[in-house]
């Protein structure tokens, strides 16, 4: 949480590219590492909000179950290419995010985090009361391997699939980078430290806002459909609360300072699952003490870990 | 829908509102004293269901609960402020809630692995098993008796609130903490005290809602969701917008379970978005 603008591209970009390229070779799935890639661009649209704007959403998922059903539907029903289909669910994520936006950004503060977990759990219930749309609890099935685009290059090979999301994933981070390097960023940048003197200054504090939480739900509809890439499938768990809980818990434990951090944090999280989930299936107690230990003594996450040594830094609360 | 049906369905309505209501006190009074925001909340709620089946598969009747459960869920309140909150303070409100968040996620992992991840039923007290007769109609006599139970807690609350010198203190204390310290009164036992309390009407709501809803981990999270949706309408703090909020959505959900039991739960935040729309502020107009 520098004051300094941060640039683009930089020494940021450089890594989360090889750490892209180095998932697959690391670990011992592709899967894994495919999963890792989805769960990193939702977190990273909590990273936006959080780490750019200072706003806490508990319901980052409902936007990606849209992304999720839309581009399933699209690839299925319509038989859409995969990069129309992420773009369509990107594009739906935006919208939905503007419309709820309009309603959330009226009320401050705590208001606002309840706000998003309410809107999460109506996303879920509303995918159950209409079961002819998402199959409801059964989850959305037979959505084909479809191809990159131009009909060539077929999703169906593990390497390929994992090299499109991946491509998908660095450009959502790509973006994200470039939005905190403009000028849009630097005023999200003192929004988050002082809101009513970004207010004095004459920005519209409310409408930057918005257009952060437009963004964000874009970037968490995309991670959506890269999900349904990925697995051919939208189980109902995609627009469930537990999703916008998992995908903002990874941004936190890598750290919201940083794009960087939700990609690291989507790692330890997917890595922490692939280990403990077969010895212990209660392992979310350990993330949750993370978590905790996290907020408390590592205000900016496990990315911050080498900064924090004998540092004790106090906001002051922001309500 | 002949009257008499509708009638039934706004009586059950004002039942599920009263649990709601109940629920939400100890959120909107937490949020009211200390500015501090309680993401367990639905923990407390959760693990006095629990007990209460606990209690009801060890005695055979869920009644002893409805004192021991809220007990236990003050005393899970009082321990985690002690051990954990207290300490979250001075932080800023993402801090609390983030943290009052991991500690839902282990009391929901801890119940989980103590009772599994299956839902589980109640069962309703042997003495409110049968049906009551009311104008030629069959209405189960257990969710009068939570009207009941719960029409008195919110009427002996209310007076509490309004009425008593410990009522009067909270308000006080709700509206300016620091004048309350200063007039000589102890707030670091008020928040216990807060905490206790919220506690206990949260475990009480579990208890009363085991036997009508069953018990399973994620019950925990919803009643948050629901409490939000009761304090986002009604106003942080405010007891009579949390009344009415809560009345509204119960009776919301239970008329559409007539109608379109599919979404009657989608309905609570259907009513919500649309109260929003035309009053950002909640029913209270207060932000």
């Amino acid at each position: 949480m520098t004051n300094a603008s941060p640039r683009f591209p930089n020494g940021t970009t450089v890594a989360i590219g090889a750490i892209l390229v180095a998932l697959p070779w690391v670990l011992p799935s592709l899967t894994l590492a495919s999963e890792i890639l989805v769960v990193a661009t939702g977190a990273l649209s909590c990273t936006l909000l959080l780490g750019s704007v200072g706003l806490l959403s508990f319901g980052q998922g409902l936007y990606f179950g849209l992304g999720a059903y839309v581009s399933a539907i699209l690839i299925r029903d319509f038989g859409m290419n995969a990069s129309v289909a992420a773009l369509a669910a990107s594009v739906a994520g935006c919208l939905l995010a503007a419309a709820a936006g309009l309603l959330i950004v009226r009320r401050q503060g705590v208001y606002f985090v309840m706000l998003t977990l309410a809107f999460a759990q109506m996303g879920f219930f509303l995918a159950l009361a209409f079961p002819k749309l998402t199959a409801g609890e059964n989850g959305l099935g037979n959505v084909p391997r479809t191809t990159i685009a131009f009909g060539k290059f077929a999703l169906s090979s593990p390497g390929l699939l994992y090299a499109f999301l991946a491509l998908l994933c660095f450009a959502a981070f790509a973006i994200v980078q470039r939005i905190i390097a403009s000028p849009f960023g630097s005023v999200l940048n003192s929004i988050r430290h002082n809101d009513n003197r970004s207010e004095a200054l004459g920005y519209d504090v409310r409408r930057f806002k918005f257009a952060a939480v437009t963004i964000a739900g874009g970037i968490a509809a995309l991670a959506g459909a890269m999900n349904t890439l990925m697995l051919s499938f939208v189980p109902l768990s995609a627009v469930d609360v537990e999703t916008s809980e998992r995908l903002l818990i990874a941004s936190l434990i890598g750290g919201v300072g940083s794009p960087l951090g939700a990609l690291v944090g989507a790692t330890v999280l997917g890595a922490m699952s692939d280990f403990l989930s077969p010895v212990w299936p209660r392992w979310s107690m350990i993330v949750a003490l993370l978590l905790i230990v996290v907020v408390l003594f590592l205000r900016d996450g496990l990315l911050g870990l080498g900064s924090v040594m004998g540092r004790h830094r106090k906001e002051a609360p922001n309500g | 829908m002949s009257t008499q049906v509708f009638i039934f369905g706004a009586l059950n309505g004002v039942g599920i509102g009263m649990i709601y209501f109940i629920l939400s006190i100890g959120l909107t009074m937490i949020f009211g004293l200390m500015q501090f925001v309680n993401f367990a909340h639905g923990a407390f709620y959760m693990v006095s269901a629990y007990a209460a089946f606990a209690i009801a598969q060890w005695t055979g009747s869920v009644l002893p609960a409805l004192l021991i459960s809220p007990l236990l869920a003050a005393i899970f309140a009082l321990v985690s402020e002690r051990v954990l909150l207290q300490r979250t303070y001075n932080l800023p409100h993402e801090a609390q809630i983030l943290i009052t968040f991991a500690l839902a996620i282990l009391a929901q992992e801890t119940v989980t692995m103590i009772f599994g991840t299956l839902g589980k039923n109640v069962p309703v007290p042997e003495m409110f098993n049968g049906v009551v007769i009311l104008g030629g109609f069959v209405y189960p006599s257990y969710r009068l008796f939570v009207v009941a139970v719960a029409v008195v807690v919110a009427v002996v609350m209310w007076l509490a609130i309004e009425r008593t010198r410990l009522g009067a203190m909270l308000r006080a204390a709700a509206e300016n903490a620091e004048m309350v310290g200063l007039l000589g009164f102890d707030s670091r036992k008020i928040f216990m005290g807060a905490f206790a309390f919220g506690g206990a009407l949260a475990g009480l709501a579990g208890a009363l809602a085991a036997p009508l809803r069953g018990v399973e981990p994620l019950m925990g999270r919803e009643a948050l969701a629901i409490a939000f949706v009761v304090v986002i309408l009604g106003g942080l703090g405010s007891f009579s917008g949390a009344l009415l909020a809560a009345l509204l959505i119960g009776i919301t959900q239970s008329l559409m379970s007539m109608i379109w039991p599919g979404g009657a739960h989608l309905m609570i935040y259907g009513v919500m978005t649309m109260i929003l729309a035309f009053r950002p502020t909640g029913l209270m107009g207060r932000s």
